[in-house]
């Protein structure tokens, strides 16, 4: 617990350096909002003037982008510089992580903080609410329940998958192209709910990088899209269990790097 | 690597027309090949977008390198379209080509209905990356005031994206975002290359979409000219 105390406080001093900077915070604040904006329309245009794709209508679509992006701005807020890790390894300056007394990954991690999350987040929670209202819904305790869960299960499965691939550059030292490929899957999957594409695709992205647990499958249950008679069902609510067994391999994989480690100099 | 990811925007985009096509097949007068022709052009065309003068500006106005460039006897303005024509024509040699290839086999991509399709095909791609290179040259520019454009750029690729057509074709746009789009010159870097290749724009259309680029080619030079003069008296240069 000592070493999420310090988590905080090192986070408190990250955020601080980062307000130094007034416009360009408010340049990436608006740069984000386009972005969302940009992105949220061409899908409701696509799906509007079609009324819907393979059975979900646009506030569906909207409520698939928004359950990711939420899960998402949480990532990109305290651990998009994960990515970054390769650039630390290179240069030599993770030496400085590994001399301090405390974990050197909680020292990695609160080594920066990315405020454009802040954006991501409150249009995720804008989209959501309009998409809740026009979808009718009337969520029970269970189901909010199930919501916070599944959003922070979104963060976890990106922050761990994001991990594990940076992890790559302590034996190679570059792992940039893998994490491209890795985003590239993940965008396909925040716009697009995975079943109209091909199976050997669905079953890339369910078992083998499961990014489609980020937002597919809770949406299936959020959305009472659930098909009973599928034998797959049950895969709507493995969202949290997901999250937990990356977690456990992600973990094992930064040990198994951290012994690895050569200094590069510098 | 880079292919891979090529492909696989390829085969997203296909998926999703072919779901809406089968739906409603021959929707708003455009068959499903065409459709997905359409589709995966634009993301074949990604290259246009890569070849990012104003990363290159910026870095160079921030690290205060750009003495070197502006000291050489070259026109800064012809040295940067020397740049970017080389690293488009590589990008497309490299990885358009290959993947359009591909595409061709496993997708179901057409060619274009005729040879003279093709060569106004040509000529509107042409014009579509001066366009392009003119408002990226544009934006580095303005590097020279803002210092970091990383975020601006992110609005701007956006929105090219967005108004270029390169996902969404402008024909589906409701009539307010049309107008906008119709005027803006965006949409000569996509849409209006990937229209006469499908052959959804063809005949007099066609000349007066070749014109609509070329008056913003032309306007878009005129600026770029005036603008990085100005740009060029405020430069001072950090160190060095």
């Amino acid at each position: 617990m000592d070493g999420l105390g310090l988590y905080f406080r090192l986070i408190r001093v990250a955020i601080q350096a980062r307000l130094q900077y007034r416009a360009d915070f408010l340049a990436g604040i608006i740069g984000v909002i386009v972005m969302n904006t940009v992105t949220v329309s061409l899908i409701s245009i696509m799906v509007s003037r079609f009324r819907h794709i393979n059975g979900w209508t646009m506030w569906e679509m909207v409520f698939l982008y928004c359950l990711w992006l939420l899960g998402h701005s949480l990532y990109s807020f305290f651990f998009w510089h994960i990515r970054a890790l390769e650039e630390y390894l290179v240069e030599g300056t993770f030496d400085q992580f590994l001399l301090r007394p405390a974990s050197p990954f909680i020292m990695f991690l609160a080594r920066e903080v990315q405020y454009i999350g802040i954006a991501d987040l409150t249009f995720a929670a804008l989209g959501l609410s309009l998409a809740y209202r026009n979808l009718d819904l009337q969520w029970t305790g269970v189901q909010w329940l199930f919501f916070g869960l599944a959003v922070i299960a979104g963060t976890l499965i990106e922050t761990t998958l994001v991990l594990m691939i940076a992890c790559i550059s302590f034996w190679t030292g570059r792992s940039r192209r893998a994490s491209q490929l890795l985003m590239r899957l993940n965008v396909m999957v925040q716009y697009y709910p995975i079943d109209i594409f091909g199976y050997t695709f669905r079953l890339i992205v369910t078992g083998l990088i499961p990014v489609a647990f980020m937002n597919y499958y809770p949406t299936l249950m959020l959305l009472g899209k659930l098909d009973p008679q599928s034998p797959w069902s049950w895969l709507g609510y493995m969202s949290p269990v997901v999250a937990l067994i990356l977690v456990i391999l992600a973990s094992g994989i930064w040990h198994l790097a951290l012994r690895r480690y050569s200094s590069a100099g510098g | 690597m880079e292919f891979v990811l090529v492909i696989l925007r390829m085969y997203g985009i296909y998926w999703v027309w072919r779901v809406l096509y089968t739906q409603r097949p021959g929707a708003f007068g455009v068959s499903l090949d065409q459709m997905v022709t359409y589709g995966v052009m634009g993301m074949a065309l990604e290259m246009f977008i890569w070849s990012r003068p104003q990363w290159y500006m910026a870095n160079q106005i921030k690290s205060g390198a750009i003495d070197t460039d502006l000291m050489k006897p070259l026109d800064f303005h012809l040295y940067m379209l020397a740049r970017s024509t080389g690293e488009t024509l590589i990008g497309v040699g490299v990885l358009a080509l290959p993947a359009l290839l591909a595409a061709y086999l496993l997708l179901g991509v057409q060619y274009p209905p005729d040879a003279w399709t093709g060569l106004m095909f040509a000529v509107s791609l042409v014009l579509g990356f001066l366009l392009l290179f003119h408002l990226n040259f544009l934006l580095g520019s303005l590097a020279v005031v803002a210092l970091d454009i990383r975020h601006i750029s992110w609005a701007y690729f956006s929105l090219v994206r967005f108004l270029g057509g390169q996902i969404v074709p402008l024909w589906l746009f409701p009539t307010f975002l049309r107008v906008v789009a119709d005027v803006l010159p965006f949409k000569g870097a996509y849409f209006i290359p990937i229209s006469i290749y499908i052959g959804k724009l063809s005949g007099v259309a066609a000349f007066q979409a070749l014109g609509f680029q070329t008056v913003w080619l032309v306007i878009l030079v005129l600026l770029s000219r005036l603008l990085w003069g100005m740009a060029h008296r405020r430069l001072v240069v950090q160190g060095g």
